[in-house]
């Protein structure tokens, strides 16, 4: 009966131990829309297209906002990438609040500036009382101006935590 | 040769005589083994409160509470079915403000056995080494509020709020634990339980952080008991 009585101690303290205190959020709360250049090459011999990862000597990008009074567009105080070298994948964090429904953005590609808008629809995604609450977009659709972009695929319309190339952009 | 005959038949009667009271005997036996095999069926009920919860409840400061008590039932000195019913509850803020309220009544169904021995023809012990099985439920509301969304580049704070939420949860428990008799018919008891949530949560529906009857919201809890039983 000693024996028992013992075994329950030993897993009884560590529990009771364990209850005391808060937990931390371990899980990602990351959400980025991620978009990978490409440069598309006709090749006139063999008459096929050939894709290829294109690196960016110099690139900048800036959040272009809407004001939800008066509609007119005015740039985010902040750069997401300031004359950034040697760039082939960028990230870009999509409009979180409750009535946005686009997220426009101005990227300078060396000297050569686009504006490219992805239209999404925003969800809220509960993770846990430590966490919170965390924002996921699916993309609708994509327009862009074409001075240095060519074209836009939409591969993976959800943006969340995973990571996945969800845009390509194509020169 | 009379007198043979007579040995003989005096033999054969009183023969005769050690079979009716061996027969009765037998039948008498038999009888009282009926009784007792009766008897042995059911033992009594024992009502019992859980103090370990209450104990929880108070070093929590009643982030988490809980009380509860059961009926048990003894047959044969061997099987134990147990009901155990109770009413727990929560009322968290994290340490972003992010605020969880819930309570609500649960039950748990199941029976334990006893793992001594009973000697044959022995006064059985009313000191118990059980282990056991449940299966619990609870049914309930709970809240979740101030969950704050903050856009760090576009700028601007949401709030979140979760009011009414229904949930239903199961689970299973593995229970070991003692019995004893402290006083005439007060008994003691321990147990160590695992519980196994079967109901699962959908991804990224707002989850409760806390399950009355079950604990803390993980996959798997561990939980105690101390309870203090009168038998009837």
């Amino acid at each position: 009966m000693k024996h028992i009585i013992y075994l329950l101690l030993i897993i009884l303290v560590p529990n009771l131990i364990s209850c005391a205190g808060d937990s931390q959020c371990t899980q990602s709360k990351y959400v980025m829309l991620e978009a990978g250049l490409y440069h598309v090459s006709y090749n006139d011999i063999t008459k096929t297209y050939t894709t290829s990862t294109l690196t960016i000597d110099s690139l900048t990008v800036q959040g272009i906002k809407r004001d939800t009074v008066t509609g007119k567009e005015f740039p985010v105080d902040s750069l997401l990438y300031n004359n950034s070298k040697s760039v082939s994948k960028i990230f870009l964090p999509l409009n979180k609040s409750k009535l946005a429904n686009e997220s426009k953005f101005t990227i300078t590609f060396n000297n050569t500036i686009d504006t490219i808008t992805i239209f999404h629809t925003n969800h809220d995604d509960y993770l846990s009382l430590e966490c919170g609450c965390i924002k996921t977009h699916s993309i609708d659709t994509v327009s862009t101006t074409n001075h240095f972009i060519d074209s836009v695929r939409i591969v993976i319309h959800n943006v969340n935590t995973t990571n996945a190339e969800h845009i390509h952009i194509y020169n | 040769m009379l007198i043979q005959q007579m040995r003989s038949i005096s033999i054969f009667i009183i023969s005769l005589f050690c079979c009716f009271i061996a027969i009765q005997l037998n039948a008498q036996e038999k009888k009282a083994k009926t009784d007792l095999a009766k008897t042995l069926l059911l033992n009594g009920v024992t009502v019992q409160a859980d103090l370990a919860s209450l104990a929880s409840s108070f070093l929590t400061n009643g982030q988490n509470y809980s009380m509860e008590g059961s009926v048990q039932v003894d047959l044969k000195h061997k099987y134990y079915p147990i009901f155990e019913l109770g009413f727990g509850g929560a009322n968290k803020v994290t340490t972003d403000n992010v605020g969880f309220k819930t309570n609500g009544l649960f039950g748990r169904l199941g029976v334990d056995i006893n793992l001594i021995s009973q000697k044959k023809d022995a006064k059985p012990t009313n000191n118990l080494f059980l282990a056991g099985v449940r299966l619990g439920m609870t049914s309930f509301a709970y809240n979740i509020s101030n969950l704050q969304i903050t856009d760090g580049y576009w700028g601007g704070t949401e709030i979140i709020n979760y009011p009414n939420q229904l949930s239903t949860k199961i689970w299973f428990e593995v229970v070991v634990g003692v019995h004893v008799e402290i006083i005439k018919n007060i008994y003691m008891g321990w147990t160590v339980r695992n519980k196994n949530l079967i109901s699962q949560d959908v991804a990224g529906q707002p989850a409760p952080w806390y399950i009355p009857g079950f604990g803390l919201n993980n996959g798997t809890n561990w939980g105690v008991s101390y309870t203090l039983g009168y038998h009837f």
